[in-house]
């Protein structure tokens, strides 16, 4: 026959086994990948399991209201979990040993028995467990009677402890989480709300660019817009496609100090007026140059948009080999805006004969690759090959383009 | 993804519940939820077979504790049969077992519960 003794420290030996698998399983839930409340969910099943307890429930503290509001019950089928709540003052919690099981003797000296009387009595508690993490209260877990009645032994209230300071830390860590995913949706919100801000004034300032001569009307937005279409089939990415957008609309902006009457001037130039008019792509690099756009390049693709493929053109008679591919895309829009488009000086020019114009100037004015790459796009537009339409709604005076989030909207 | 399935099937007044996998996680709360369904059905003899669990934890045992407590209200039998070694340890150490009655299989359980009331 077995001694009693040792029989009895085999069975201590099993509960403390019993104990450390209820705590291993108390880790794995906790640092499962799962949401907070089946989190929360298994860990009180642990606690039950554990301690033989049919039921329990979680609460979490709500400081703001001083109140800890049900979130989790088990055993409790019956009960409106969404209407349960214990107000729990500062100074009540004060009187709670942190992250130790109370009996209810133990609260009786504390007002936030009395306060909470009925809802403990009718979750039928016999434990409370207040929840602390590095000195916060986060929350607390009640606790009924054991199955069959049993006294919680003091090695389960040493194990309660354990669990609570773990489960104390869960919910902490959550709710900063929380905190924190708050801050960056929010932060992320502000961004959308600056970027609408943001383009809307680069689209105000096109606007005022091409307010200065009724023949220029939209211009900056389709070339803005043609630039896209180009920069697209080129394969760009979408950052950069956004840049050459916004390049498209500002790449005019220094014309805004050149003289109005000297823009809308209907006959032919002096050579002094023209070394004025030149004079814009300069002008539109100043300004820019001070702006920190979140695009690379802005300003170099406006100061070069009258360059020429053979070094020709103007401010700094740059070569091909000289320019970037985004001023190509630019000067060739702008050209093509300017052929299509009635002008104070001629009429726009028809499509075959702006087609055979850039053929004329492909290589000297116009670089070949952009030239072959927007004329095929319009080709392709023109025979139906293609469904979205980027250039031919523009010649027809469409009313969509492209903008800096990606979307294509209806223009203001 | 839970590794946890039940069947369940009734035969006169016994319904007879068969969990499979591990019961370690609380999507085996459906377990639990049979066993109440049954028992609101009116079904006062109820079987588990334990034949195809491969493993229990604390989680596991929450679950069993929700059925016996119901169970107890009931004034219902809850029978556990099939079992290995190591489930009925773990039953043993928690102070579970004597909550339910232990047969070697469902055979065993069905003579025993033919003769109840």
């Amino acid at each position: 026959m077995e001694d009693p003794d040792m029989k009895d420290k085999k069975l201590h030996l099993k509960r403390l086994m019993f104990s450390i698998a209820s705590l291993v399983d108390l880790g794995q839930e906790a640092t499962s990948s799962k949401d907070l409340m089946s989190k929360m969910k298994a860990a009180l099943f642990v606690i039950t399991g554990t301690l033989s307890v049919p039921t329990a429930a979680l609460f979490v503290y709500q400081p703001k209201r001083h109140e800890l509001d049900l979130v989790v019950a088990k055993g409790h089928r019956d009960i409106d979990a969404e209407a349960i709540r214990l107000g729990a003052t500062a100074i009540q919690v004060k009187q709670f040993r942190m992250n130790d099981p109370h009996t209810f003797r133990d609260l009786s000296a504390n007002s936030f028995f009395e306060q909470n009387k009925t809802v403990l009595t009718n979750l039928q508690a016999r434990i409370f467990l207040p929840l602390f993490a590095k000195g916060t209260f986060v929350g607390a877990i009640t606790l009924g009677k054991k199955i069959g009645g049993a006294p919680y032994r003091q090695g389960e209230k040493d194990v309660l402890r354990v669990i609570a300071h773990q489960m104390a830390i869960t919910l902490h860590n959550a709710h900063l989480f929380l905190e924190l995913s708050k801050k960056a949706t929010e932060n992320r919100r502000l961004y959308r709300n600056m970027q609408r801000i943001y383009n809307d004034t680069i689209q105000a300032f096109a606007a005022a660019i091409d307010a200065k001569d009724g023949y220029t009307k939209d211009h900056s937005y389709r070339v803005a817009s043609y630039s896209v279409a180009i920069a697209k089939e080129l394969g760009w990415k979408k950052k950069d496609i956004e840049g050459i957008y916004v390049a498209g609309l500002l790449h005019d902006i220094g014309k805004i100090i050149i003289d109005t009457g000297l823009i809308r001037k209907g006959e032919k130039l002096t050579a002094g007026e023209i070394n004025e008019i030149r004079k814009h792509p300069e002008i539109s690099y100043d300004i820019l140059s001070k702006v920190k756009f979140p695009w690379k390049d802005i300003d170099n693709f406006v100061r070069h948009h009258h360059e020429r493929m053979d070094g020709k053109g103007y401010p700094d008679a740059l070569m091909s080999r000289e320019l970037s591919e985004g001023v190509k895309i630019l000067s060739l829009a702008d050209a093509f805006d300017a052929m299509t488009t009635d002008r104070p000086y001629r009429h726009k020019l028809g499509l075959d004969r702006t087609f055979q114009e850039f053929i004329e100037c492909c290589g000297t004015q116009f670089d070949e690759k952009i030239t072959g790459t927007f004329f095929n796009l319009l080709l392709r537009e023109l025979s139906g090959e293609v469904m979205e339409l980027q250039i031919l709604p523009l010649l027809n005076n469409g009313d969509e383009g492209y903008l800096a989030d990606g979307g294509t909207v209806a223009r203001t | 993804m839970s590794n946890f399935s039940l069947s369940s099937r009734s035969s006169g007044d016994i319904a007879v519940m068969m969990p499979k996998g591990y019961i370690n996680d609380i999507a085996a709360e459906c377990l639990e939820q049979e066993n109440e369904q049954f028992l609101g059905h009116g079904m006062k003899k109820l079987v588990v077979n334990f034949s195809d669990v491969k493993f229990i934890n604390t989680i596991g045992l929450s679950v069993f504790l929700g059925m016996m407590q119901k169970t107890l209200e009931n004034n219902s039998i809850l029978c556990f049969t099939n079992m290995k070694k190591d489930h009925q340890a773990i039953f043993e150490i928690a102070g579970l077992i004597k909550h339910v009655k232990v047969f070697k299989d469902e055979k065993d359980a069905f003579i025993y519960l033919d003769g109840r009331p």
